[in-house]
């Protein structure tokens, strides 16, 4: 009985266990190089999760910045939505006038005057009686339509009058339109056609 | 299971996470999106759509259109051009200002060079004086400062901004899609392929009711070598008994039908074009800026 069963088939050692081992310094740095990655992309790209910023635009900052400015084509395209409210009905969306209800605007001599206090004054007190346009008399009556809008946006309609329909005129402020106001005074009448007719630009 | 409650809680973590990013936080942002206001005209975006384009939005979904066609504009970047729109009391100083500007930014590049020559003959003292883009697809960088050295010469400019990116260049749209384009859909229509063109703004592209008629019954009428199979279930062939049906549609002799015949759309071709003409992406909103084209040209009056 020399023969030793466990020489020739040999039992196994104890159930061979896991042991603890470090995790290697590359997988360290290269996970922070992700982050640091994903971390730049997203401040490039994430517009810090503001519902309003789109690609390509990175941050509601840069987006602010980029809107159009408030300029003499805001102030137009502005000016032609409140002329179509409040003008358009009587002096027709393309200013052409309508025959015995309003004078036309495109190309009116009123409307290209060099300066903009006459045709300022005539939303702001109205007129009534017989006024010359192209050399067609007009007698008729406007009511003081642009008394109750805003400096700013009479401003607007006047600019939109002046500048549309081939007219080509400049800009009209709302400085201009307050200085009319201000000469006007609290309680406007409506101007006699002669009296507007002798006024100056 | 060893460890089990340990894997619960990281399962469920991770997909809670998920759900947070994907669901929970868009609905957060979007889920009470109102109309907004159009940039500078302040009018109301988007409007609701009338009843034969809602119901012209199923007719898009049950005939699968989103398989071939997608519903979102992509923009990559955005330029500007700087437009000169008054010479101002002192036209010498200002000629002077953008012959500085131009020649520092037109010199390193000979394809300018003709624009250049172009803008300088067009601003020359002779010439009665028209508005005239004197910086084109710039950076902002650029075109503040241009414009900035001009306006100090005392003569006026406007900056436009323009969306630039492919589908721009090949006319799909004016402006990258946003969340507020889709206000009223109810399934949004996304799609996901190219198949077709992208129709986000095809009511502004193509806004002809006929031609878009036509083009369901017989795309290769209107678009020659189109790959768009016909629609003709959505349209009816029937004889003509007295006169002529008004809608009846006025086809090209090789997709007319037989003599004595015609074809009139079915209610569902009319909503499914109502709902392709009410497809505009072409408002320039607070999230997605552009400066429309001839904002304030209006036609002389004749």
């Amino acid at each position: 009985m020399s023969d030793d069963p466990k020489i020739s088939n040999p039992q196994p050692d104890a159930e061979p266990t896991a042991t603890r081992s470090t995790v290697p310094m590359w997988i360290f740095s290269l996970t922070l190089v992700l982050i640091y990655l994903g971390a730049v992309y997203f401040d490039h790209h994430g517009g810090w999760f503001d519902a309003k910023v789109y690609g390509p635009y990175a941050s509601a900052d840069q987006l602010d910045s980029y809107q159009p400015k408030s300029g003499a084509a805001a102030a137009i395209a502005r000016g032609k939505k409140l002329y179509e409210m409040n003008c358009g009905i009587c002096h027709g969306v393309d200013g052409l006038g309508k025959p015995n209800i309003a004078p036309p605007l495109a190309g009116s001599e009123w409307v290209k005057a060099k300066g903009v206090q006459r045709l300022t004054h005539i939303p702001l007190t109205g007129v009534s009686g017989s006024i010359m346009v192209e050399n067609q008399p007009w007698n008729l009556s406007m009511a003081a339509m642009g008394a109750a809008l805003p400096d700013a946006d009479l401003a607007a309609v006047l600019t939109y009058i002046r500048a549309s329909w081939g007219n080509g005129m400049g800009e009209v402020t709302a400085d201009d339109v307050k200085a009319v106001r201000a000469a006007i005074g609290a309680h406007p009448q409506p101007m006699i056609g002669d009296q507007m007719m002798k006024m100056p630009e | 299971m060893k460890n089990g409650f340990s894997v619960f809680i990281a399962a469920f973590i991770a997909l809670g996470a998920s759900w947070c990013g994907f669901v929970l936080a868009p609905l957060l942002q979007l889920g009470t999106a109102k109309q907004t206001a159009v940039l500078v005209s302040g009018d109301t975006y988007p409007i609701q759509r009338t009843g034969d384009a809602t119901l012209g939005l199923q007719v898009y979904r049950a005939n699968d259109c989103a398989a071939c066609h997608t519903e979102q504009i992509q923009q990559s970047g955005v330029a500007f051009d700087v437009v000169l729109t008054g010479l101002g009391k002192n036209p010498m100083a200002v000629r002077s200002a953008i012959q500085e500007t131009c020649e520092l930014i037109y010199k390193d590049n000979p394809k300018d060079k003709n624009l250049y020559d172009m803008l300088v003959e067009h601003l020359s003292p002779e010439q009665p004086f028209s508005p005239a883009t004197i910086l084109n697809s710039v950076t902002k960088t650029i075109a503040d400062s241009a414009s900035d050295k001009i306006t100090a010469a005392g003569g006026k400019v406007e900056t436009h901004l323009i969306p630039t990116g492919a589908d721009i260049s090949r006319g799909w749209g004016v402006r990258r899609s946003v969340a507020a384009d889709f206000l009223y859909d109810s399934p949004v229509q996304l799609g996901s392929q190219r198949i077709g063109p992208d129709l986000a703004d095809v009511g502004a592209r193509l806004g002809n009711a006929n031609w878009q008629l036509l083009h369901l019954y017989a795309p290769q009428s209107v678009v020659k070598n189109s790959a768009m199979p016909p629609f003709r279930f959505l349209f009816e062939i029937k004889k003509i008994d007295d006169a002529p049906s008004p809608e009846a549609l006025n086809l090209p002799k090789e997709f007319a039908p037989p003599a004595g015949c015609e074809v009139v759309p079915k209610p569902e071709a009319k909503q499914l074009v109502a709902y392709l003409l009410s497809l505009r992406a072409d408002a320039p909103l607070y999230e997605a800026p552009f400066t429309p084209a001839q904002v304030s040209t209006n036609a002389p009056a004749k």
